[in-house]
């Protein structure tokens, strides 16, 4: 795997060249959940890729033809074949590549996975607003709605009697959703699991997953560029290099 | 037409498990979403039965269908069921035999995915402009911010410089954004196509298409629906029908 530690593109930048064959190419940034996602697939099924990280503080002109909304992942392939959407990609990866499946090839369970992955939604938006919350705002009512989340999703656990959100092995809506979970700790937002017992014992499942452990972004590191990305900084896509 | 059956209302019994062979769907006539789902299994040749919900007098048993007792809802012979109408139009092409909506090729599937991606603010801003002229209220922004999206989805036709949003023939796309544009008229903002010639060409060859016609909403039916809903009269859901 090429690139995932490589310093960002920023304005100014030449455009990098065609896709090699054999690779395909994920537009990226290292601190980036919704891209985890694309590199998540990416490992799990062990698709030959090279990483290109966009400084999204300090972004390259030529990144817009990539994808009009000027947000990472992007997926390129050596047909010149543009995927954008998180989501997406990691479809379009599982279906375009052999190996292990991802998505269930039953149409009920494969509704499933997209249906808890609507559940899963507000999640993002609320671990947004309370990183960017000011500082006299104490976030205790966004950790409240928090919990409401997480209640759904360990109700989605009770239910299916199963550790994985999928069933006993680990899928796509697991990947899907693992990158706000890794953040809660340096997030200080661990107690939003406690009263979630069975979405604790998942997230511990899911660190011992290969390409989730790989992938683990170091605490330090994240603090770093959390800081710097609040303050806007075009230094903080590349923190730690 | 399948779904022309008056709708189950608070104090009614639920409806018994669905029959092999058949699959059902929770609707209500006249919501756009739920055409989408009813729209596929015309399309696919989809054995299927509709139960209509009244949406403003909702059923106790239907929360046992969908959390939040939204509509539309598949309900299959095993017990299943799949909501969120993407989901279950996706389920539908899946699940069944035949004609495939969705392209076989992964970028091409992926690509009307990222389509559906533009129309998001699409029903959004319909009902916002609808619910504003039936209040009255001056919508000159949002009638704008519509066109905008329109000019957006102009923009991909021009590109493809194809009749349909998935390339010469319809598809899944095409079913997904359609409910929307045949309610522009009905909902009074037809002129917001004022600035697409090509979006204009394509609603013209929609309408040609058998499944959108034969789910056609008759325009005086559809009014007497919205008179009576705005009107917050519970009966507008089953206006129009006969039996």
């Amino acid at each position: 795997m090429s690139g995932g530690s490589a310093r960002s593109l920023a304005k100014g930048s030449a455009p990098p060249g065609p896709v090699p064959q054999g690779l395909i190419r994920v537009y990226s940034m290292r601190f980036c959940p919704f891209a985890q996602r694309t590199l998540l697939v990416l490992k799990a099924k062990g698709i030959g890729h090279e990483i290109i990280n966009i400084n999204l503080k300090n972004k390259p002109e030529w990144f817009f033809t990539k994808n009009p909304f000027g947000l990472v992942p992007v997926l390129e392939n050596s047909q010149g074949q543009l995927i954008y959407e998180s989501a997406i990609t990691c479809e379009y990866l599982d279906e375009a590549y052999p190996g292990k499946k991802l998505l269930p090839d039953d149409p009920y369970e494969k509704a499933c996975q997209k249906m808890v992955f609507e559940l899963f939604s507000k999640v993002p938006p609320l671990v947004t607003s309370f990183i960017r919350r000011q500082n006299n705002e104490d976030g205790s009512g966004l950790k409240e709605e928090l919990r409401k989340e997480f209640s759904k999703l360990e109700e989605v656990l009770t239910n299916k009697k199963t550790t994985f959100f999928g069933g006993n092995s680990l899928s796509m809506i697991d990947y899907l959703i693992w990158p706000w979970f890794e953040r809660l700790e340096v997030l200080e937002l661990n107690e939003c699991v406690d009263h979630t017992p069975k979405l604790k014992l998942w997230m511990a499942a899911m660190r011992e997953d290969p390409a989730v452990s790989s992938l683990l972004i170091e605490t330090k590191a994240f603090r770093g560029f959390l800081d710097l990305y609040l303050q806007n900084s075009p230094e903080a896509c590349d923190y730690g290099l | 037409m399948e779904d022309a059956t008056r709708t189950f209302g608070k104090g009614s019994c639920p409806p018994g498990p669905v029959p092999e062979g058949l699959i059902r769907v929770y609707s209500m006539r006249f919501c756009p979403f739920a055409h989408r789902t009813r729209l596929v299994l015309r399309a696919k040749g989809i054995r299927h039965e509709v139960i209509n919900i009244n949406l403003r007098n909702k059923p106790e048993w239907y929360y046992t269908k969908h959390p939040f007792g939204q509509i539309p809802v598949l309900e299959n012979s095993k017990c299943q069921l799949i909501y969120e109408s993407v989901i279950a139009c996706e389920y539908l092409d899946d699940a069944y035999p035949g004609r495939k909506l969705y392209p076989y090729d992964p970028y091409e599937r992926a690509r009307q995915k990222m389509l559906l991606e533009l129309f998001y603010k699409v029903p959004h801003l319909t009902k916002e402009c609808l619910v504003a002229i039936r209040c009255g209220r001056k919508c000159a922004d949002l009638k704008l911010a519509l066109r905008q999206e329109f000019c957006n989805l102009e923009e991909i036709l021009g590109y493809q410089n194809t009749v349909f949003f998935g390339g010469d023939c319809i598809s899944m796309i095409d079913y997904l954004f359609w409910p929307w544009f045949e309610r522009l008229d009905v909902y009074g903002i037809a002129d917001c196509l004022n600035h697409t010639p090509a979006l204009r060409l394509w609603t013209a060859a929609m309408k040609q298409d058998p499944t959108v016609c034969a789910l056609l909403i008759d325009r005086s039916i559809f009014l007497g629906f919205l008179n009576l809903y705005f009107q917050n009269n519970p009966d507008a859901f089953d206006y129009g029908l006969t039996c």
